[in-house]
């Protein structure tokens, strides 16, 4: 169809052809295009990490509102799950009630919060009205998340006894989802 | 019996489509009776067959015959029969039927409305319709198959989507998205046929213009029901998240604005002929990228339809008409020419030049941030989302550019203004600008973003009232005319112009609501035992008890809260959890108290009917009802200035002393 309409452009007149149009716009629509093929027929949930398999890289960061910081080494022994959040992310909002029934009710696995990229005094508020049920630990300069490689919220990392990670989950997770990647992390087989 | 029907009617849709699209371009480079004659009855035929192939659909959901794979995937018994009718836009391949009967319907009347006028470019117009109406028949009969032929077809049905089924509103958002967006076809095939022609004349502008409005009063109507759609039922107590699909209308919309003013001053001026085609073109692609976000599974989003084949057909599309377009313009843009000059001193001109110019650097800016994702994802294999601190940072200060932008530049004078002039014009409407920014301080507006909206909200919308009314005072002053009689001859005459201030003083309150409701909200999490009460602000509501309602085709708990405001009662709301027939996952549905100044809004978090507990947000949302009261006067706006002025009235707009007047008379 697209020789169609362009065989009609031609048989007018002489053109004369306008490069600087030309150039500008096959300058926006190339890369455009590039990208969108480059995606196509990706799940956008599928993630590929290369950190998994790996050891989960060690922080000792400080939870919102002071404390005790907490170390990940400290918590070998049993699977851990990190949650990369933000209060300015949607997703985040959706998936904290199933994140914080999760870490209430199963028994044996630690749940952390680490803060991507916001501020402290929102987020002590966000969860004193949301509540909570396991630390959120603040990520000050941000070298936490880039050592896990987080791009964008929500992340969430699930870690094995041994330290490693197992798997990394892009986007809000549900119930559903943490358990199943939970038994990952427990070592209920892959 | 049924899908070979639907799949013939199609097929015959291609076939009058693909020989309309030919039959147009020979006759747009070789006119003649004949060729016209038979482009238009294709044209025509096109649209029957897709009427007739929706009417097929219709017909197949409603009889519930599964044999029709489109309603084996979306079809219930078990649902009311308003959703099987709204169930042919609820689901992908639905979705692109209805895209092809409002595309029929366009096509013909846009053919018919423009059949005698535009002889030279009306042809290719055609063609380049039935073009894309051809790509969306060859989608209906390819890839997308909403007929197909289920051979052992089941006794019921899923239902569509839980989500989609929730809420009234999502009877109405497809339409007006659709039409919003498909309607888009028509400026672009004109804006084509003015480039193949070689030619944008004053008289070819008009239609070209109206057109556009059309589809833009659609897509504005589109995007906030989309937004209040969102805001009534996914129950986080936002409108606009910046989601891809919400980007993906907005983008369309950004452009279509842009190239509504830049055609005045191809009206008025004889200027920007080539930057006014390239919008519409850009419009149209926007229109088929924001299609193919929904539809490729590319974009992570809560409104788009599940992966499928289609994508990748809509891309190749997308690809065909860029290049089509971006060739032709390369050919042609130099051929528009220009009549006149563009003033570039401080005047209206140079403004409506600014004001391009930041709507084109939004949707850059928009652009970039939906896009920007998928790049890293292409690049380094991991998946980021730049989310809402990029677009809030970037379109607040964009919006308030616009926002001022649209107060100074009708304040200003067309032509160069003179530095008494420019006092004249600027300084009055500082007083709205104090009022409204005082007010919103007394109201306790500190942050600084909502005090400069309202600073210039009120200098806008002062602007924007003097200016609405300014054609009227005029003929009191100088006619004698009283203020009935005044109003009703300045309407006559200068329709298009009043409709665009009601349009202008729509934005300036959308803008100012938008302003205060993300900003001035509060909020709380509370868990509820039955008979509990909790207060927020001046709200008392107690939690009543859980009831359990069943319908057809789900069933519900929900939350009955008492609702007290300062003491005095506001009725009750029934926030709820809804399990709908073959879903797994329970569908929160929140209940809100819209009031004029702010909604309190309760959304359920989790509830249990047996112990007698509910875990509750409760946000208290001002000014949100004025973003849609806002928007149905941009809407009306729109409206108003497509109604023709009266015959005979046009000649006497020009009169002496309606210099500072913008659109008059010019439609």
């Amino acid at each position: 169809m697209a020789t169609t309409l362009t065989s009609g452009a031609g048989t007018a007149r002489a053109p004369r052809l306008n490069r600087k149009v030309l150039v500008a716009g096959l300058a926006i629509a190339l890369p455009l295009l590039a990208v969108l093929v480059a995606n196509l027929g990706r799940d956008p949930h599928s993630v590929r990490s290369p950190l998994v398999g790996r050891p989960a890289p060690p922080f000792r960061l400080v939870p919102v509102g002071g404390g005790a910081p907490v170390a990940l080494a400290s918590l070998r022994g049993k699977p851990v799950v990190i949650n990369f959040w933000a209060t300015w992310c949607v997703p985040c909002f959706q998936e904290h009630a199933a994140l914080v029934a999760s870490a209430r009710t199963l028994t044996g696995v630690q749940f952390l919060g680490i803060v991507y990229e916001d501020d402290e005094a929102r987020t002590g508020e966000f969860l004193r009205e949301r509540g909570t049920s396991y630390p959120s630990l603040m990520d000050k300069d941000g070298r936490t998340a880039i050592a896990y490689g987080v791009f964008g919220v929500p992340e969430t990392f699930f870690i094995d006894p041994q330290g490693r990670i197992v798997e990394k989950y892009v986007g809000a997770l549900d119930r559903d989802a943490i358990l199943s990647l939970l038994s990952l992390a427990r070592g209920g087989g892959r | 019996m049924v899908p070979t029907l639907g799949r013939t009617l199609i097929l015959l849709a291609l076939l009058a489509a693909s020989a309309g699209a030919i039959v147009g371009f020979a006759t747009g480079a070789r006119p003649n009776a004949a060729g016209w004659r038979w482009a238009r009855r294709l044209a025509y035929a096109f649209a029957a067959f897709m009427a007739l192939a929706n009417l097929t659909m219709e017909y197949a959901l409603l009889t519930h015959d599964f044999s029709v794979s489109y309603v084996a995937h979306v079809g219930s018994r078990s649902v009311p029969t308003w959703v099987s009718i709204v169930s042919l836009w609820s689901s992908l391949e639905g979705s692109i039927l209805f895209w092809g009967l409002v595309m029929g319907v366009y096509v013909a009347v846009a053919t018919w409305r423009k059949a005698d006028d535009h002889p030279e470019y009306m042809p290719y117009a055609v063609g380049v319709w039935l073009a894309c109406g051809a790509f969306f028949s060859f989608l209906l009969a390819g890839p997308a198959q909403p007929f197909a032929t289920i051979p052992n077809p089941a006794l019921d049905g899923p239902g569509p989507n839980p989500l989609l089924q929730n809420h009234y509103l999502m009877v109405i958002h497809p339409p007006f998205l659709y039409s919003g967006y498909v309607g888009m076809t028509i400026p672009f095939g004109l804006a084509s046929a003015s480039l193949l022609v070689g030619r944008l004349g004053n008289d070819f502008i008009r239609p070209l213009r109206n057109f556009l409005l059309v589809s833009w009063i659609f897509l504005t109507c589109a995007i906030v029901l989309g937004g209040w759609w969102a805001y009534e039922v996914l129950g986080w107590g936002g409108y606009w998240a910046w989601d891809p699909v919400e980007n993906a209308s907005f983008l369309p919309w950004l452009t279509a604005t842009a190239a509504l003013h830049s055609a005045l001053l191809v009206e008025r001026k004889g200027v920007l002929k080539g930057w006014t085609v390239i919008l519409v073109l850009a419009t149209y692609l926007l229109t088929i990228l924001g299609t193919f976000m929904t539809r490729s599974g590319v974009f992570n989003s809560v409104h788009s339809f599940t992966q499928s084949a289609i994508g990748p057909t809509i891309l190749a599309f997308l690809a065909a008409a860029l290049l089509f377009s971006l060739v032709l313009l390369a050919l042609r843009v130099d051929s528009l020419g220009s009549d006149g000059r563009l003033e570039t001193g401080p005047s209206r001109d140079a403004m409506f030049l600014v004001q391009n110019l930041l709507f084109v650097l939004f949707t850059f800016t928009v652009l970039l941030g939906t896009v920007f994702p998928l790049v890293v994802e292409a690049v380094r294999g991991v998946q980021m989302s730049v989310g809402r601190p990029y677009f809030d940072k970037m379109s607040v200060p964009i919006g308030l550019a616009l926002l001022f932008v649209m107060g100074v530049g009708p304040a200003l004078p067309w032509g160069r203004a003179t530095r008494q002039q420019l006092r004249g014009a600027l300084l009055p409407p500082l007083l709205g600008a104090c009022v409204l920014a005082a007010a919103g301080f007394v109201l306790g507006a500190r942050n600084v973003w909502t005090l400069l909206s309202l600073l210039f909200g009120g200098f806008t919308a002062q602007v924007t009232l003097s200016e609405m009314f300014l054609p009227v005072r005029q003929r009191m002053r100088t006619r004698g005319e009283g203020l009935a009689e005044a109003f009703r001859q300045a309407q006559a005459r200068g329709r298009r112009r009043f409709g665009a201030y009601v349009v202008h003083a729509g934005a300036v309150v959308v803008i100012a609501a938008i302003a205060v409701s993300s900003t001035m909200g509060s909020s709380k999490e509370v868990q509820l035992n039955r008979g509990e009460t909790t207060t927020l602000g001046a709200y008392e509501l107690t939690f009543v008890g859980a009831e359990q309602v069943s319908e057809p085709h789900r069933d519900s708990v929900r939350a009955r809260v008492e609702i007290r405001k300062n003491g005095r009662s506001l009725g009750t709301l029934f926030p709820r959890m809804s399990t709908y027939e073959n879903q797994r996952e329970p569908i929160g549905s929140p209940a809100v108290h819209t009031g004029l100044t702010e909604d309190l809004y309760l959304s359920i978090h989790n509830i249990d009917g047996a112990a007698g507990t509910v875990g509750l947000l409760v946000l208290v949302n001002p000014m949100v009802s004025w973003i849609w009261i806002a928007t149905a006067l941009m809407a009306l706006g729109g409206l108003v200035a497509l109604v023709p002025p009266l015959r005979g009235a046009t000649a006497a707009a020009a009169a002496p002393g309606t210099s500072a007047v913008a659109m008059e008379g010019s439609s």
